[in-house]
């Protein structure tokens, strides 16, 4: 296990290194000059922008550049931002938490959803079979942006005693909390359910015509023994898989719908980025989501592993 | 993951999901691109009347500074779909060369452009979309060239996987002890062997493209105005929506039923051409 483990992680680090080449290029592709961009002003005499690109290193090769910038990256120096002149890490974590927590009560949701109706779906089979695939269908055509903004439509149209807008930290009220992200993780999760949903009915239906559910059978074990013990163990491989790939998925959907509800994560704060052209902060949050998405698929993998006897990775 | 366990459904039900999405797309094209001709006002044409309901001379209302929506999203059509086939035709073009290049030649290649795919692979999709844009600026050329740069890996290891297979098939081995040229090989002997997973991944990847198109102009990132788009529409109505819902509800509804389209199309093509579920 643990050798399953370091070979995954080690997979990792020139995949790493190549996403930290990618975020740097990033930001030398910029249209207009990284000095200007920095002072936040086009309006500069040749010497002061020259004054400021010594300073940032950008009369030096870009090899030089590029190795300078991934050293303070690795001692966790991510730059400071155009915008605030403080650290980005330090106004990147707490925006990091938020968003993170939206994924996850997301990927919970997802999860519950998808699991519960793909198992409906392949047990019951007939209508149940029939209107769960019907509302997948549907599901996965309507984008989470257009869920989220025809959800703040019908609120604001016929519940207007809502506060939809109104986030409040997890640290302030944790019910409170809670309950201004549930809207926002259900337009998330929606699309991603009917992947989810999808695959649980396929694998069920794939584990049940196998032989060891007819032997479970025929020797009598209770049904519920049967569904438990050997439809959903064994169907919980690909599941758990996708749902962890899906995380991707997630974590970019959640830049819009924090936009939309006004969530203070990092979806929200890489949009004022971008208005603001803060390439500091962009390059962050694409290195750091990289990395987090990298992690999880290493997860998934260790998790397979974990959950199915017959993977190894020799 | 397939589904092995289900007997194989009766094409019959695929040529009907098939015929139902190309009379969707032909629709869609159509109104399109005939768009000028069929609008009932200009894109940028205003009225007296702003965020009206629905009459008679604006079927679908008025937007905030009085533009007909339904006009609106009949040329606002034409941007969300230009890009979108633009785009997915050259990440089908460079996935083709690339899973082809990779699957047949092999060892070292197969390697080097597989591993700098999984690279562009590791960024949510979104996020990269976005970055890109950000760092080029928001035109309609960027905008293709980033779409097609975050679908290109998707598609290469779908052509790529069935060549692995076929490249050892015997009618490989018998066109090359007759002299074909390896070239020839690839291409007229392998290739056309994976063009139905190719077909079904391409119409996924244009549903999915509308997605990414009408996100970024949603987020403000999309083709620069004057020109209307559907991302952009509904963000715009987004301020006066509960005065006229229509302003958001049209929009919503093009995005859906051109993302629905191409899921129908690809559902379609996956029984028809009996390509495994995944």
């Amino acid at each position: 296990m643990a050798r399953v483990v370091l070979v995954r992680l080690a997979w990792m680090l020139p995949i790493l290194l190549g996403v930290s080449v990618v975020a740097f290029v990033l930001m030398r592709a910029l249209p207009g000059d990284f000095a200007q961009a920095s002072a936040g002003t086009t309006e500069l005499t040749p010497d002061a922008l020259e004054t400021i690109r010594r300073s940032l290193g950008l009369d030096r090769p870009v090899w030089e550049q590029y190795l300078h910038w991934l050293g303070r990256i690795l001692r966790g120096d991510f730059g400071d931002s155009f915008v605030t002149h403080k650290p980005v890490l330090g106004e990147l974590l707490p925006r990091l938490a938020v968003t993170a927590q939206l994924t996850l009560m997301a990927g919970l949701l997802a999860m519950l959803m998808g699991a519960t109706s793909g198992l409906l779906s392949a047990r019951l089979r007939g209508r149940t079979d029939w209107v769960v695939r019907g509302l997948n269908g549907l599901m996965l055509a309507v984008p989470n942006f257009v869920v989220a903004t025809l959800i703040v439509l019908l609120a604001g149209l016929y519940f207007p005693e809502i506060g939809i807008f109104n986030y409040t930290p997890f640290l302030t009220d944790p019910l409170a909390n809670l309950g201004s992200l549930l809207l926002p993780a259900i337009s998330l999760a929606l699309a991603v359910s009917v992947t989810i949903s999808e695959n649980t009915r396929a694998a069920v239906l794939e584990v049940s015509s196998q032989d060891f559910v007819m032997v479970a059978r025929a020797k009598g074990l209770h049904r519920r023994t049967i569904l438990l013990q050997y439809l959903v163990r064994n169907a919980l491989t690909p599941v758990i898989t996708v749902t962890g790939l899906q995380l991707a998925s997630l974590l970019g959907g959640s830049i819009l719908i924090e936009t939309i509800f006004t969530i203070p994560g990092m979806g929200q704060y890489l949009f004022d980025s971008i208005s603001n052209r803060d390439y500091p902060v962009i390059q962050a949050i694409v290195l750091v989501a990289a990395t987090i998405v990298l992690l999880m698929n290493v997860l998934v993998d260790i998790a397979y592993a974990r959950v199915d006897a017959r993977v190894s990775y020799d | 993951m397939t589904d092995a366990a289900e007997p194989r459904r009766p094409r019959a039900r695929g040529r009907v999901l098939l015929a139902l999405g190309l009379v969707m797309l032909v629709g869609m094209l159509v109104v399109t691109l005939f768009g000028p001709l069929i609008a009932p006002h200009g894109a940028a044409t205003t009225s007296p009347d702003s965020l009206a309901g629905p009459s008679a001379a604006h079927w679908l209302g008025t937007d905030s500074i009085g533009r007909d929506v339904l006009s609106r999203l009949i040329i606002g059509g034409r941007t969300t779909l230009l890009i979108t086939f633009v785009a997915v035709s050259i990440a089908v073009a460079a996935g083709l060369v690339l899973g082809l290049l990779s699957g047949y030649v092999g060892g070292l290649v197969d390697e080097l452009i597989m591993r700098t795919l999984d690279i562009i692979f590791a960024f949510p999709v979104f996020l990269l979309a976005i970055a890109v844009v950000a760092a080029l600026g928001p035109t309609v050329p960027n905008l293709i060239l980033t779409i097609a740069i975050v679908y290109t890996p998707t598609l290469a290891r779908v052509v790529r996987g069935p060549v692995l297979s076929v490249k050892r098939w015997d009618h490989v081995e018998a066109a090359r002890s007759v002299g074909v040229g390896e070239f020839a090989i690839a291409t007229r002997h392998v290739l056309p062997m994976v063009i139905s997973p190719i077909l079904v991944q391409t119409s996924l990847t244009l549903a999915n493209t509308i997605f990414t198109v009408t996100a970024l102009s949603f987020l403000g990132i999309g083709p620069p105005p004057p020109d209307p788009n559907w991302g952009g529409m509904l963000s715009e109505a987004r301020q006066f929506m509960e005065l006229a819902p229509l302003t958001v509800i049209g929009p919503a509804a093009a995005i859906v039923f051109a993302t629905m389209t191409f899921i129908v199309l690809a559902n379609g093509l996956r029984e028809v051409l009996d390509v495994g579920s995944r």
